[in-house]
């Protein structure tokens, strides 16, 4: 009892002195946490902080910061500090090192030593940065983990060989090809992304063969083969393909946004510019197997320079032998399948602006932009001997493009000069005859600038369009034995690009976003502009792989209204309209290079005559059909209409009655019915009149 | 065919209407002044003046005595159709978006905006009464419930009232107690026109979709859809042949970036029953707003946001034309 009384006074005091606190200051006092004096703490750390004891150092990380080196110079004594000053220099690079040991015998380093990094990461760099060093001619570093020993020391004595995956079968990749008509196939996007939809092309019109929603995130492409359509995804890149349209292959890549088909069709590069969670480092690129679907190599990207923001930042070879990359002072090569560097080092060369392979050899041309009194100079490579094919020097340039012929056979390059005034660009071509011997040069002057150049796709012609707008002309030249031949300048020409038919011979002079958006096309066998057309604003052309239609397209992404596809023929007549909300994209479906012999192509086309017979009677057919088809779809729908109309009217006979009563008995049923009753009215029109003396002025 | 260039408005033409006869035609815009036009040579026969803000709509009664207008300044008013003098004026709440005369020509119906408050209304007037007499009908149209109405039309013999409405609706509804009786949503977007056939029979609504499309009257059964690629402000059935026209353009604000070679504001013309689009007419600068087929459907009329009417007279080879079935 006296205790409790005590506590209610130590209560009533502690009110009070709250009280006061809280009259002083406004705050309350704090609550006492400490423990009682006999609390017994029975909660593990474990339990209590695991966070922090994860952290708690281990013994093996010191193990993982070893490295081990081997082919290490072996010296003696006197020569010893001057080695280890050597090595320290390349292994400091990588991180702080925390101690290092030369293990001797007989007075003599031994040929490996242990370096201890402070960190794991300087270990782990050395591995990846130090391996395979050339210290001098006999001796070539090699690097390892010094954890890495224990695993190579327990692999196991017997290899099991990996397990056989079973056979996916895919079905045909190309069986599109075996459509009867030769109809081609397209992809299109559009409800701004929201559908995604494969195409076939017949001369009836488009007709679906596939349709998605929410196909692809961003865009879509095909295989240079068409194998595979490619859509882009959050996580990565899908393949599909064969006749359904199945799920072919999927390469994980977080936000990929660019791809690249090797020609072949065996790898695909991939770029993001995301790094992938859970690991540091970035994987910018990662090149990936096709038809297996592993990583083959990852590379990074240097989005700092020019060099990387190119895309393709690798360019295959016409085989997908090889593919190249460019970065400061070094182009690298790198061989197929190992994805290893080209014998092991890069090409070096300073200066190197731009570097495009022959579509037919393995052969790249590049150059070299002008600077400190060396002329700018264009070279082309044989790889893999590296050899100089040719190299030849220009001066006083501005820029320069280069551009192979589609066979490999020239090289033009297009030189940008500053005229005199030191104001606009003029242009002149240089074209390399790479299959002569020494390869000559030729020069065509134009003392204008070029906005658009294009070599025709089969044969040895092509056109620029040149000039300054609104005054751009557009010039033909055909190489013919060994010759540069100008064969037609035809002037005041509304284009700003060139796209020549696939198969050669035809060719499209389009402005494209532009006010005029006119399509001009044009036959260079006799040089003739077959039609003109127009498409506003129009965004894009494409023509089919065989070159028989091409397609005009206002896209979603570049204008927001009116978008739609319209299909034309080569010679340039308007074949169908197709309005196609939000659309976005179309990509005709690429056809693999033709397996016939040029002797059998030369055959094909002598007896053209008699195939063009059976084909025009095809088409006449057809036509026939569809006329016959669409009459009679009309005459059904004629006749439901007019059942529709008989009964409207019996309806209507019905109510006359109703209708006289609610108009005071007149009938109104036609427009003149009760013509008896109108008034007639005479209007009377004055037209101008005018007074022209006529004299002679003597 | 030369069309008759009708040059009487200051603003935008908002709806054109001719007499039952075809020998007159109305003109409203957004200028305040109606005009009536000779069809025989497009010579102006006068003008109604009075109103003081844009005239949404027009209507005439079936012996061309009245002339009904509704618009933007609160008023609907009845005019002396000969004289142009002001019978009755309807003052309401909001502005009026529709006015027509029911088939007798004895009453005539109204629509007002959802404006300042006020939910659209529909109402229905005996001209016989006085002007401030109560109105035969009036009733609110609840936009908790369904979008405002945009357009309306009285159906056969005065039975139903049809309204086209702003998100695609059309409705019925029973004249005597205002109760809605049925609604179809076909179009997507709001509806800025409908016409009925001659017989009554059939309906035709004109959509900012992008399409109109024909219906049968009496059951807003879906029977056609006329596809274009812009809003359709305005369509309009031929009362001699299986065609119907429809006129219209993008918005008036997208107009600027539009130039007139592109054939967006031309009149089209579609084969009633086949859907297809065999001929197109071309002239007005700026989407046209309103179209009217003369009654004995040998001449049409087109009434454009740049201002002007042109009544069109077809060409033989248009009454001669047959399509293929």
């Amino acid at each position: 009892m006296v205790a409790n009384m005590d506590d209610e006074e130590q209560w009533e005091d502690v009110k009070s002195r709250k009280k006061r606190v809280e009259i002083t200051n406004g705050f309350e006092e704090e609550p006492d946490f400490s423990d009682p004096d006999d609390y017994v703490d029975d909660i593990s750390d474990s339990e209590l902080l695991p966070d922090l004891l994860e952290k708690r150092p281990k013994e093996a990380d010191g193990i993982d910061a070893v490295i081990v080196v081997d082919n290490v110079p072996m010296v003696g004594a006197d020569r010893l500090p001057k080695l280890k000053t050597v090595i320290s220099k390349i292994f400091s690079k990588f991180g702080p090192i925390h101690s290092d040991y030369y293990p001797e015998k007989d007075g003599k380093t031994v040929g490996y030593i242990f370096i201890e990094y402070e960190m794991f990461q300087g270990a782990r760099d050395a591995v990846k940065g130090a391996d395979l060093y050339k210290l001098d001619r006999s001796h070539t570093l090699r690097v390892n983990l010094f954890s890495d020993f224990d695993k190579y020391k327990n692999v196991k004595e017997e290899w099991t060989p990996p397990e056989r995956q079973p056979f996916k079968d895919v079905g045909n990749l190309h069986y599109y090809l075996e459509e009867e008509d030769c109809s081609d196939q397209f992809s299109i996007i559009y409800e701004g992304g929201q559908k995604t939809a494969i195409l076939l092309n017949s001369t009836s019109g488009p007709s679906v063969v596939e349709e998605r929603p929410r196909w692809t995130e961003t865009y879509t492409r095909w295989s240079p083969k068409g194998s595979y359509l490619a859509t882009f995804h959050g996580k990565g890149i899908a393949l599909w393909g064969g006749e359904k349209f199945k799920q072919i292959q999927r390469f994980a890549h977080p936000g990929v946004q660019l791809i690249d088909f090797s020609p072949c069709e065996r790898y695909l590069v991939t770029f993001s510019p995301m790094p992938e969670p859970g690991n540091d480092e970035m994987q910018a690129v990662i090149i990936w197997e096709i038809f297996t679907g592993p990583k083959k190599r990852t590379f990074q990207a240097d989005m700092s320079g020019d060099d990387d923001r190119q895309w393709p930042i690798f360019k295959w070879s016409h085989d997908g032998k090889y593919l190249a990359r460019k970065a400061k002072g070094v182009l690298s090569v790198y061989e197929t399948p190992s994805m290893g560097l080209l014998d092991k080092k890069s090409i070096s060369i300073d200066g190197i602006s731009e570097f495009f392979w022959s579509p037919a050899d393995n052969m790249l041309a590049f150059w070299i932009a002008e600077r400190n009194e060396i002329p700018a100079r264009v070279i082309i490579l044989s790889i893999p001997s590296r050899k100089e094919v040719r190299v030849k020097n220009l001066f006083n340039v501005a820029d320069i493009r280069l551009n192979w012929h589609k066979q490999g056979k020239f090289l033009c390059v297009k030189v940008d000069r500053y005229n005199k005034a030191k104001k606009a660009n003029i242009s002149n071509f240089e074209i390399f005859h790479i299959q002569e011997k020494q390869v000559p040069v030729d020069i065509v002057e134009l003392k204008e600038q070029v906005n658009a150049f294009a070599w025709e796709p089969t044969g040895n012609k092509f056109c620029c369009l040149h000039g300054e707008s609104p005054r751009i002309s557009a010039t033909f030249y055909e190489i013919k034995g060994g010759k540069v031949e100008c064969l037609e300048t035809m002037e005041r020409k509304q284009a700003s690009h060139i796209f020549w038919s696939p198969a050669g011979q035809f060719v499209l002079l389009a402005g494209l976003n532009s006010a005029t958006s006119q399509l001009e096309f044009i036959d260079t066998s006799d040089m003739s502009v077959m039609n003109t057309g127009e498409h506003l604003m129009v965004s894009d052309i494409e023509w089919d792989p065989t070159g028989r239609y091409l397609v005009s397209i206002v896209s979603w992404w570049a204008h927001k209204i009116d978008n739609a596809y319209w299909v034309w023929s080569f010679q340039g007549r308007l074949l169908r309209k197709h309005p196609t909300e939000q659309l976005c994209q179309l990509l005709w479906r690429p056809r693999p290079p033709t397996l016939l012999s040029h002797s059998q192509i030369k055959k094909i086309r002598k007896e053209h005559k008699s195939y063009s017979k059976i084909f025009e009677a095809k088409d006449r057919q057809l036509q026939n059909r569809a006329s016959k088809e669409i009459i009679e779809k009309r005459r059904q729908l004629m006749e439901r209409y007019l059942s529709y109309r008989r009964q409207c009217r019996e309806v209507y006979l019905e109510t006359t009655p109703y209708r006289r009563e609610l108009r005071n008995g007149v009938n109104t049923d036609e427009v003149d019915s009760h013509a008896e009753d109108w008034d007639e009215v005479t209007v009377e029109i004055l037209l101008e009149e005018e007074d022209i003396v006529l004299s002679d002025k003597e | 065919m030369k069309p008759l260039m009708l040059q009487g408005h200051e603003r935008s033409i908002t709806q054109i209407k001719y007499n039952r006869e075809g020998d007159l035609l109305f003109s409203v815009a957004k200028d305040s002044t109606p005009n009536v036009w000779y069809t025989i040579n497009g010579e102006r026969l006068g003008t109604y003046d009075g109103h003081r803000g844009t005239v949404w709509s027009v209507d005439v009664n079936w012996d061309s005595t009245k002339l009904l207008t509704g618009a933007a300044d609160l008023s609907s008013r009845l005019w002396d159709c000969e004289t142009g003098a002001v019978i009755n004026v309807y003052e309401t709440k909001s502005s009026v978006r529709s006015c027509n005369f029911s088939f007798c020509g004895n009453l005539f119906n109204y629509t007002t905006d959802r404006q300042m408050k006020h939910e659209p209304r529909i109402c229905v007037f005996d001209i016989r009464e006085p002007a401030d007499a109560e109105p035969a009908l009036s009733f609110v149209v609840d936009t908790k419930e369904m979008s405002k109405p945009m357009c309306s039309l009285w159906g056969a013999l005065n039975e139903y009232l049809i309204t086209g409405h702003d998100d695609g609706t059309i409705s019925h509804w029973d004249l005597k107690t205002g109760q809605l009786l049925h609604s179809v949503k076909e179009h997507t977007m709001l509806i800025k026109d409908m016409q009925l056939s001659s017989d009554q029979m059939m309906l035709v609504t004109a959509s900012k979709d992008k399409t109109a499309k024909l219906y049968d009257a009496p059951t807003l059964e879906h029977l056609k859809t006329y596809k274009t690629d812009r809003p359709v402000n305005s369509a309009a059935i031929s009362p001699i042949r299986d065609h119907v026209v429809l006129g219209g353009g993008q918005e008036a604000m997208e107009v600027t970036t539009t130039s007139t070679k592109v054939g967006k504001f031309d009149a089209k013309f579609f084969h009633l029953v086949f859907e297809e689009e065999f001929g197109r007419v071309k002239g007005h600068f700026g989407p046209i707003n309103s179209l009217a087929f003369h009654p004995n459907g040998k001449s049409y009329s087109s009434g454009g946001e740049d201002g002007f009417v042109r009544m069109h007279e077809f060409d033989q080879s248009y009454l001669d034309f047959e399509f293929e079935c």
